[in-house]
């Protein structure tokens, strides 16, 4: 009996040892979907992603204000990516819909807007446009800055992006499995408790 | 097949929930204390085959193995895949918590159906009919789970044929080769453990 139970262990031990050693060296890919979204002057970028980096392609993009009101809608293109201009000055929620019960959100507050120029306000408010000596108005200067900065953040923001969509690490998977195991030693503890106490009584 | 949170309404996720903690009570009212590793095995099983992804086809779709799962455990495949599924969800972010009864449903009901029209042909002495019946409980479960999802968004997506569809033609090769894995699963357990595929058999019923 004793043998019996130890080979099964066996058995399916080097079952799922074989599937685990699979996993690790194909790319990891999951139902798990990530939309990503950043503002560039008065463009909304977004990139959809199936975690592991497979592209959402041709998912619905939908654009809430903070009150809920739907503002747009979109389709993904062929890289997963969608823009769309500003179109008011709100918290922005950016929701992927990606078919199959897969949907993901983010969310843009509405400073990050105003910070990235999104809805030229301070033009509109007449801020003071004197020429400083080099002849530029601050104006100018502060949209070179802003535009360069974009330029220089890009690589970054991508990097960003990647590393929210990167699949699930074999740290967390073999700790998944740890628990699975930790689990089962709980549920024989128990059940082996249960056991002795029952023939306990029975010899009483 | 992972719904994910916020995709659901609230009526749908509670009786997903009700009636997959209807099928882990059965479940664990059935695991003695010999089943349990074997419940853990391929509950440790399920959860890691959700990672293989098959780069064939439209979506992005994974291994599932409710199939085996469901052969090998009847009922008790109810609380290995609530198990998986749960830590898929916190470490993975796969699906979620609110969304995990209706996932463990999805999951776990074809497993049990598979066990009850499949286990007794897939002890039979003869090959052809074992591996055959093994093969299309690989294959049936996979397609039961999709038309289970589907039948869940019914209410939010409005429509069920385009989305059972669009589910079960994104899920046919996996539906394939897991007919395939569960084929060789049996013919291994054969050769080398028919009680395993035996003995559970005349216990569950």
């Amino acid at each position: 009996m004793e043998k019996r139970h130890d080979s099964t262990m066996y058995l399916l031990i080097l079952f799922f040892a074989s599937i685990l050693i699979m996993s690790t060296s194909l790319p990891v890919l999951a139902h798990k979907v990530i939309i990503f979204a950043w503002v560039e002057g008065n463009t909304v970028f977004t990139e959809s992603k199936f975690s592991g980096g497979r592209e959402a392609t041709g998912a619905q993009v939908l654009v809430f204000d903070r009150e809920g009101k739907q503002l747009l809608e979109g389709k993904t293109d062929n890289k997963g990516k969608f823009s769309f201009k500003i179109p008011k000055l709100t918290d922005l929620r950016i929701v992927l819909d990606a078919g199959m019960g897969h949907k993901a959100e983010w969310r843009i507050p509405e400073s990050d807007i105003k910070e990235a120029g999104g809805v030229s306000e301070k033009k509109r408010a007449g801020e003071s446009t004197q020429p400083i000596n080099v002849g530029l108005s601050k104006e100018e200067i502060k949209e070179l800055i802003e535009e360069s900065l974009d330029r220089k953040l890009r690589p970054i923001v991508r990097m960003m992006t990647e590393s929210q969509s990167k699949g699930p690490s074999v740290t967390e998977i073999v700790g998944g499995v740890g628990y699975i195991f930790g689990l089962m030693g709980v549920a024989i503890y128990f059940r082996n408790r249960g056991k002795k106490r029952h023939e306990v009584n029975r010899e009483n | 097949m992972h719904i994910s949170e916020g995709v659901l309404s609230a009526p749908v996720l509670i009786t997903g929930a009700t009636l997959a903690a209807v099928g882990v009570s059965v479940g664990l009212k059935k695991m003695d204390y010999e089943k349990i590793p074997q419940v853990a095995v391929l509950s440790s099983a399920f959860f890691v085959a959700s990672l293989i992804h098959v780069p064939i086809g439209p979506s992005s779709v994974h291994l599932i193995l409710n199939g085996i799962n469901g052969l090998l455990l009847g009922w008790m495949c109810f609380p290995s895949i609530l198990v998986a599924l749960a830590l898929q969800a916190i470490l993975f972010q796969f699906g979620g918590i609110t969304v995990l009864g209706i996932n463990t449903m999805n999951m776990a009901l074809p497993g049990v159906i598979c066990y009850y029209l499949f286990s007794r042909l897939v002890n039979r002495e003869k090959k052809r009919i074992s591996l055959t019946a093994a093969f299309a409980c690989g294959l049936l479960s996979v397609f039961f789970s999709g038309i289970l999802v589907a039948l869940s968004l019914l209410f939010t997506e409005q429509s069920f044929i385009p989305v059972a569809k669009l589910i079960v033609v994104a899920h046919l090769p996996i539906m394939i080769i897991e007919g395939i894995i569960t084929l060789f699963c049996v013919a291994f357990l054969h050769r080398v453990k028919p009680e395993v595929l035996g003995g559970i058999y005349g216990k569950a019923t």
